[in-house]
């Protein structure tokens, strides 16, 4: 145990102290046109529901006449209504630099590492073009994920509503009632769903029928012959599991190259609206009115 | 004349039927010989490996399985309408083929349903598709439509056969028992009862036109147009041609069904009959044939990177002899010059052949609506896609296909799907 020092000073001493640095109420508001006595009852009240004594609803009912009497039309009463429900959350965005992808690949071997996708199947893959003639030729590197439409076709066709469109602006897939007809992957325009057609990398690698993805934040387990998601139509969840527990998406993770962000579209402020309110802004196929999700700057 | 022959030939009775039994023999054989191997391949490919079984890839997701699903629904629609050309608008003088017209509709509607349910990833979610209904999806409102149209054909079926039900049901074997069962004891079929049959089937033919039209298969040309992801489906003629297609392939297989069964049984061929039901086939073919120009047309004016590829695909790829053998020769060019020429078009046997040809040729048009526009690559630096049924398929696709032609032969042997007062000089196997 320490000892008290003599003469040390005790929390209600600071508190003088630091009362003589505040300015006296009563005379403060003397100066002002309005009310001294409700200033300071207010003023009072305020710290009371600062401090959890006073409820936020009351302390309006209370003040509410007095206020509408002090300051008429300037008066607005009541906390702020929450918007409608759907506008709560973030709404996940994403935008590819295409300026500074270097085609390394990198996101689609972290995105097969993270979502565990079989053979032939990759959520997200690195599209890569040669334009023009020799000497005077480009490459053109274009990762592809999941777009993640707002007016998504996927889900448009879905016979049994298996897939759709979550509040936060990712297309999810529901594979426990998936009934693994493919039209999804006819209808999609970008070709981003492929289906789980039950192949596996275990003769090559010890495990890897260990663990199932837990995509969208279900543990599936071991992964076995006719087991959820085989025989089902998977896709990219913009790493689901990984928002969830407060990270990236996969892809942005490691992407060497810094050529992707993720955020909040619906925050004007987030470097993804920033960026996607860009000139240089596209997007993948933008005349079919699929309105996608992720974002291109060229 | 086929027909005259067939009576200046006519054995004996006993010889009649002994030869009969020898082809019913073969031809039971065989079927059953293809459906068990049809049925070892579901088991080993379907069940035993998953979809890993065909040669199905996330490039080209639909196949094999996909064009028979569309080929036997358009086989299905194109014979309800048919013979909704006789119940619902009078045309008495196709009446022989009726009942095997609404026969061929349900049995192909199950093979269809049957093919595309061995397509399907996860057969234990099958239920799924009803309990979930999305209001949005072509392919959900097919699913309803489908059964309501099975429930509808075999409705209109069994109130076509009902006066020759209860004509049979006397007696002490198996099929009058069967029949007893089916008219709940009806001993009479009275004039009444007759005209009732009559305006039932009417309103069940007229209820049908819109739901085969817009339902089963202009709804079932709509799953594939309605991608706008594919431009070469993504057209508001492709529904039209589907049906088409189908009065097609439902008209063919009508006029086959009817002259390859008079011919095995020796019966008189109502040979104006067969005529017009030719030159009605001339007639789909025909506007078909506008309806495919156009779309061509349209299509390739259009300069459209992959529409351009696609058709460059149907007719200059490996895959070329599907369109010009199949679709432009077999189920457009040939059947429509033998309906064309005076001498040809006059003959049951050449049109026999034109209906054979349409309906082989038409498994290619619908082969050529599914794979091609799959394994053209929907963005640049794709992989292109590569396609055909492999073994496993063919096996499975063939096993349903004899099992669609059993249900026949046992609907056409249990039931009276003839006109029992059409065949007066004829031998009349169901008494």
């Amino acid at each position: 145990m320490v000892l008290k020092a003599k003469g040390s000073l005790e929390p209600q001493d600071y508190d003088m102290l630091a009362n003589n640095f505040v300015s006296d109420a009563e005379k403060v508001l003397e100066k002002s046109p309005y009310d001294t006595k409700l200033g300071i009852n207010m003023a009072r009240d305020a710290r009371n529901v600062l401090s959890g004594k006073l409820k936020i609803e009351d302390f309006h009912t209370v003040y509410s006449a007095s206020l509408l009497k002090e300051f008429g039309d300037q008066y607005a009463s009541g906390p702020e209504e929450p918007k409608s429900k759907k506008e709560k959350g973030p709404k996940w965005g994403m935008v590819i630099d295409l300026k500074k992808c270097v085609g390394c690949d990198t996101c689609t071997v972290s995105c097969k590492a993270e979502n565990r996708t079989p053979p032939g199947m990759s959520y997200n893959v690195v599209l890569e073009t040669l334009s023009g003639d020799f000497p005077n030729i480009s490459l053109v590197n274009l990762p592809r994920p999941c777009m993640h439409c707002d007016k998504p076709p996927c889900v448009q066709v879905c016979p049994t509503r298996a897939t759709f469109k979550l509040e936060n602006g990712i297309v999810a897939i529901d594979n426990d009632r998936c009934i693994g007809c493919r039209y999804c992957m006819v209808a999609c325009p970008y070709g981003a769903r492929s289906y789980d057609f039950g192949d596996g990398y275990d003769q090559e690698m010890t495990g890897y029928n260990d663990v199932t993805s837990p995509e969208y934040g279900i543990e599936r387990g071991e992964r076995k012959k006719g087991k959820i998601p085989e025989e089902t139509v998977r896709k990219c969840s913009f790493c689901y599991h990984r928002l969830q527990r407060g990270e990236e998406p996969a892809c942005v993770e490691t992407c060497i190259g810094d050529a992707r962000y993720f955020g909040d579209m619906s925050d004007p402020n987030s470097v993804v609206s920033k960026l996607a309110a860009s000139p240089r802004a596209f997007y993948l196929k933008e005349e079919l009115g699929t309105k996608p999700r992720v974002v291109y700057l060229r | 004349m086929i027909t005259k022959a067939n009576i200046d030939k006519r054995m004996l009775p006993s010889q009649e039927m002994s030869r009969l039994g020898k082809i019913e023999k073969i031809w039971w054989s065989f079927l059953i010989v293809l459906f068990c191997v049809g049925l070892y391949s579901i088991i080993s490919g379907y069940f035993l490996q998953g979809m890993s079984s065909t040669y199905l890839s996330n490039i080209v997701p639909w196949g094999g399985w996909v064009a028979f699903y569309i080929y036997f629904i358009g086989m299905s629609a194109g014979s309800f309408l048919l013979s909704t050309l006789i119940y619902g608008f009078g045309m008495e003088k196709f009446e022989r083929i009726g009942r095997s017209a609404l026969l061929s509709a349900i049995v192909c509607m199950i093979t269809a349903v049957t093919f595309i349910f061995f397509d399907i990833g996860r057969p234990d979610h099958i239920m799924n598709s009803v309990i979930y209904w999305n209001v949005m999806s072509t392919m959900s409102w097919e699913i309803h439509f489908y059964i309501v149209y099975i429930a509808l054909l075999v409705t209109e079926l069994y109130f076509s056969m009902r006066k020759d039900l209860i004509k049979l049901a006397k007696g002490d074997n198996f099929k009058a028992k069967l029949y007893r069962l089916l008219v709940g004891n009806k001993q009479e079929f009275t004039e009444a009862d007759h005209a009732r049959d009559r305006k039932r089937l009417k309103v069940m033919g007229m209820i049908g036109i819109p739901l085969a039209i817009f339902g089963v298969h202009g709804g079932t040309g709509s799953i594939f147009a309605v991608a706008k992801a594919q431009p070469f489906l993504n057209s508001a003629l492709f529904p039209l041609i589907f049906i088409l297609s189908a009065l097609v392939s439902g008209t063919a297989l009508s006029i086959a069904i009817y002259v390859i069964k008079c011919k095995v049984k020796r019966q008189e061929l109502d040979v104006p009959m067969v005529r017009s039901l030719g030159s009605m086939l001339a007639l789909f073919l025909g506007i078909e044939f506008i309806m495919v120009w156009y779309e061509y047309l349209v299509g390739i004016y259009g300069l459209g990177h992959e529409e351009l590829g696609t058709i460059k695909l149907l007719t200059g790829s490996a895959w070329w002899w599907s369109f010009w053998i199949f679709q432009m020769g077999l189920a457009m060019f040939f059947p429509l010059i033998i309906l064309f020429i005076k001498k040809t078009r006059e003959s049951v046997n050449w049109i026999l052949a034109a209906s054979i040809m349409t309906i082989i040729g038409v498994v290619g048009v619908r082969f050529n609506m599914v794979v091609p526009t799959l394994i053209m690559p929907k963005l640049d630096g794709m992989p292109a896609g590569n396609y055909y049924p492999n073994l496993s398929e063919w096996l499975t696709s063939f096993g349903l296909i004899a099992m669609c032609l059993i249900i026949y032969t046992i609907g056409e042997k249990l039931f009276p799907i003839e006109e029992s007062d059409s065949h007066e000089n004829g031998v009349n196997v169901y008494e």
